[in-house]
């Protein structure tokens, strides 16, 4: 447990900065600087996990492979998205958003680590309970209002998750996932299953579950927006793994879960399609995460131990496409600003470099080469064919056949010549933290589309 | 060593040039001319050159970073660094040091297209090599509607068709490493790839859908016209010489060998389409009056010839279709480029407007008749040779109506290719177009590898066959 420790006492530590530091652009400095540092120790903490797997809190939390994979990502995700915006909110308000952004964090490796229903739910809350007062941070109304409905339905799927819940509980008797896959078939077990997915589907912002997905990406501050973008979804895809690969009735699992994959592709054609109509760079950049997600989702189709590798590769490049064409946004939109994608006429003329890192980014999230969403979608075109959904694959292409319009209509944007004369200046920031992001994810993004290291010792996922 | 080089040397080049400053045009013009007379060279002169193979992938199939010559490709990528020097020493276009750039991005993917022995690699490159073109055409596309009207369209157009060509080949380049169990396997004789029914149909169609849209193939060429007509001539000359064969080259390397049964199966309709596509280019060349697009649906009708020639899967005609891809991209660069020279000096591409300036620009003149002869088929210069062989072994593998089908396209090319020339060179000066210089030396000295080409090949087209194209040959012959 001591990567959350360490990242728990780093957001304490935080709170004090308002306590003790001058006032001004220090105070800002100083909080981001001990978040970022408490993530780093987090992280370094949780690799030396790697390997090692032991259990925590009578069964309710094992240590491992996989919930050290999918921590890391989610350490990854809250670390770039401090350094992309440089904290979130006002000078005087990023010492506490700091301290919720650690304590979101702590709760999406909960998630990850989650061994039976309680501690999901212990998670989920602890995430979450932090992205409302991140999402209404900002006074613009329509923060408010991002907020708002992010709190509301997001607390409805709560419920549902847990009515779920209760309902395995009273089917099986347990809360263990690891009962679970003996638990007896029946009505009860079947209904609690599926109330328990579609709480984790609208987490997960599956279709039909995405609707919020658009309006409180828009509302919310960009860089909570990219913190929810991968980390939320992170937590999410490392309980619908656990439950779909180790915690359902062995022999009935794929029955159960067919509606998911079903939930999966139409996610892929919904959210391309859907993108395609947006003008506003968040709202496109959220719906085309709900397609990514369902890439992501199809991974697991038939629960094959290489699907489930090929996932988490697929999640770490998203995090990194996704995280980097953020990063450039917030260099181009100075924090808080909503930028349309008009905005980036003519860019590839006034800032080549970053005309050319946001292209890199969403030729990724398109699936061209050289990058790792490239290689990620041949690698997860394969486990499911290779795990007999081959229909699966084919929805994946006709979905990234359409994301195809989506990215290259904003890189045909930047790259059509226009007249110097029309293009308003951008106010670029000039802090090297968020440069430094673009140009790590940018790399990161183009060795794994080279060398596609995918974790090995993920499985077994449950004890 | 010397294939990997050719593959990552222009692209590292390529993007090192955008750290030059902006003014330093004619730095990188000379970096890109460098860098393509040495791939050439590197070609010529170690022609033996053996593979590089590093692993990549073990699961969930094999897949290797494994670049080497074919018999085919050896040729082609000759011939795509012949035509990017001529293209490159050329012509000059605005914003030089970020055209060279992208010019030799594209050299480098296309090498890699042409050079991979893997598949999964052939597709990551095959991918790669459309960003390059969508970009030249966004930056530096010639509006072929009005001053303004078709920027952006015609690229948007190329973009979309091809990707999702490209895509179905990833798709089918998946199942295929799953079925196989590895991709590194072309140019392999020894592979035993063995695609079941089940699968090999569906696999068929994601390749076949690939390059008939890349070549393009009559229904697939909606594309081609306006993506030839707006690229800048250097790039066009590269895009319709070399990067149209890579779809002819996947049919010959991925599907002759590893697919023949689909390919018999598809055999009818295939000759269908190219039928279709060599009679509708030639008459749709011949009532067209912009000479680019002149050019560009003779290509569509070439390319038909070729198609046919392929699903014959007769080995002369195979041989004729090697002689004549290389033909081909020899002439068609010729013809672009002296036709972007043309377009430079007269402001014009419209054959209503242009007329007999063959007698104050010779040097122009005697580019274009060449290129333009070549493209007609005059025994002597390197189409007929391609041309004769293609329908001799159309004939010979009993596809007697067929090879009727694939004369008829000859005699109208004479038409078009001479009503080209004739309308733009000779009859009376046009007293309203300026008058310019002829080519400078410079300019001429830039097509001379391609003219040298084509009279080389024209006069002993069995360079080609000897000793490079017997692999693939017998490949041919033990399928039927």
């Amino acid at each position: 447990m001591w990567p959350t420790f360490a990242i728990a006492i780093a957001s304490l530590v935080a709170l004090l900065v308002d306590l003790f530091a001058p006032a001004g652009p220090a105070r800002r400095g100083i909080a981001v600087a001990i978040g970022i540092l408490g993530l780093l120790a987090g992280g370094i903490l949780t690799a030396q996990q790697y390997g090692h797997a032991f259990i925590a809190f009578s069964g309710a939390y094992s240590v491992g492979g996989f919930s050290v994979v999918f921590s890391e990502i989610a350490i990854l995700g809250a670390i770039l998205t401090l350094a992309l915006g440089l904290g979130i909110g006002r000078d005087d308000q990023v010492a506490g958003t700091t301290a919720l952004l650690l304590w979101s964090t702590v709760g999406a490796i909960l998630m990850a680590g989650a061994n039976n229903l309680m501690m999901v739910f212990l998670g989920l809350e602890l995430l979450s309970l932090g992205l409302y007062c991140l999402c209404g941070i900002s006074a613009r109304s329509s923060a408010r209002e991002a907020a708002m409905k992010y709190l509301i339905l997001s607390s409805m799927a709560s419920g549902f998750l847990l009515y779920g819940m209760a309902l395995i509980f009273g089917a099986d008797g347990s809360v263990q996932f690891s009962d679970l896959t003996v638990a007896p078939v029946n009505a009860m077990l079947l209904l609690g299953a599926g109330l328990f997915l579609v709480g984790i589907a609208f987490k997960l912002s599956l279709v039909p579950f995405h609707v919020w997905t658009p309006d409180v990406y828009e509302g919310a501050p960009l860089a909570v927006t990219a913190y929810m973008s991968v980390v939320t979804k992170a937590g999410a895809l490392a309980v619908l793994a656990r439950f779909a690969y180790a915690a359902l009735p062995v022999q009935s699992a794929n029955e159960i879960l067919i509606p998911i994959w079903v939930l999966a592709a139409l996610s892929m054609l919904v959210g391309n399609l859907a993108a395609l109509a947006q003008t506003d760079l968040k709202r496109l950049l959220a719906y085309s995460g709900v397609a990514q997600v369902g890439y992501i989702v199809a991974a697991f189709a038939g629960q094959s131990a290489l699907g489930l590798r090929y996932a988490i590769f697929y999640l770490a490049a998203y995090t990194f496409m996704n995280l980097g064409a953020f990063a450039v946004v917030a260099i181009l939109s100075s924090g808080d600003g909503i930028i349309g994608i008009g905005q980036l006429a003519g860019l590839a003329q006034r800032r080549p470099w970053l005309a050319f890192a946001l292209t890199f980014f969403l030729i990724g999230l398109a699936g061209l080469p050289p990058t790792a969403g490239f290689t990620g979608k041949v690698l997860i075109l394969a486990s499911s064919i290779g795990a007999g959904y081959a229909w699966l694959a084919g929805v994946l292409i006709v979905g990234t056949a359409i994301s195809a319009y989506v990215y290259f209509k904003i890189i045909r944007i930047m790259f059509v010549r226009v007249d110097e004369a029309h293009v308003k200046p951008l106010a670029i920031v000039h802090n090297p933290l968020p440069w430094i992001s673009v140009a790590l994810c940018a790399l990161a993004v183009f060795a794994l589309g080279i060398l596609p290291i995918t974790p090995s010792d993920v499985l077994p996922l449950v004890k | 060593m010397i294939v990997t080089a050719l593959v990552l040397g222009p692209i590292l080049i390529g993007l090192a040039l955008y750290a030059l400053p902006k003014s330093a045009e004619a730095l990188a013009r000379g970096a890109g001319i460098v860098v393509a007379m040495l791939a050439a060279l590197a070609v010529i002169f170690f022609p033996h050159a053996g593979d590089a193979s590093v692993h990549w992938l073990a699961r969930p199939f094999d897949a290797a970073f494994h670049f080497g010559y074919g018999p085919f490709s050896y040729w082609i990528v000759l011939l795509l660094a012949l035509v990017t020097l001529s293209a490159l020493t050329a012509l000059r276009v605005p914003r030089a040091r970020d055209f060279t750039a992208q010019m030799l991005l594209l050299l480098g993917a296309m090498d890699g297209v042409f050079l991979a022995k893997d598949l999964f690699l052939f597709a990551l490159f095959w991918d790669l090599m459309l960003l390059p073109v969508f970009l030249i055409m966004l930056g530096w596309g010639v509006p072929s509607h009005g001053p303004a009207g078709g920027r952006g369209t015609a690229a948007w157009r190329y973009l979309i068709y091809n990707l999702a060509g490209g895509l179905c080949l990833l798709l089918a380049t998946a199942a295929f490493g799953v079925v196989h169990g590895s991709t590194d396997v072309i140019g392999d004789p020894h592979a035993g790839v063995a695609i079941g029914e089940v699968w090999g149909g569906w696999i068929f169609a994601g390749f076949a859908f690939a390059f008939m849209v890349k070549t393009p193939v009559f229904p697939f060429h909606t594309w081609m016209p306006d993506t030839y007509t707006e690229l800048p001539p250097p790039a066009v000359a590269v895009v319709a010489a070399v990067q149209s064969k890579a779809g002819l080259y996947g049919f010959v390397v991925i599907g002759l060998p590893f697919l023949g049964a689909q390919m018999h199966d598809a055999q009818l309709l295939m000759f269908v389409l190219g039928i279709a596509g060599l009679l509708y280019g030639a008459f749709a060349a011949l009532a067209q009056t912009d000479v680019k697009r002149i050019v560009a649906y003779s290509s569509l009708s070439h390319l038909g010839l070729m198609v046919l020639g392929i699903f014959s899967f007769d080995p002369t005609a195979l041989k004729g279709v090697l002689v004549y891809i290389i033909a081909h991209g020899l002439f068609n660069g010729a013809l672009f480029l002296s036709l972007g020279y043309l377009e430079a000096r007269e402001e014009t591409r419209s054959l209503t407007r242009l007329g007999g300036l063959g007698a104050a620009n010779p040097r122009l003149a005697g580019a274009l008749v060449i290129a333009a002869l070549a493209g007609l088929g005059l025994p002597g210069l390197a189409g007929f040779a391609g041309e004769l062989l293609i329908i001799t072994g159309l004939y010979h593998g009993g596809f007697v109506v067929a090879s009727i089908f694939a004369l008829i396209p000859i005699v109208i090319a004479a038409a078009y290719m001479l009503r080209l020339y004739q309308t733009a060179m000779n009859g009376p000066q046009r007293l309203d177009l300026p008058q310019r210089k002829d080519l400078t030396w410079i300019e001429g000295l830039a097509l001379v590898p391609l003219v040298a080409g084509l009279v080389l090949l024209g006069v002993n087209p069995a360079a080609l066959l000897t000793s490079n194209g017997t692999e693939t040959v017998s490949v041919v012959s033990s399928l039927r």
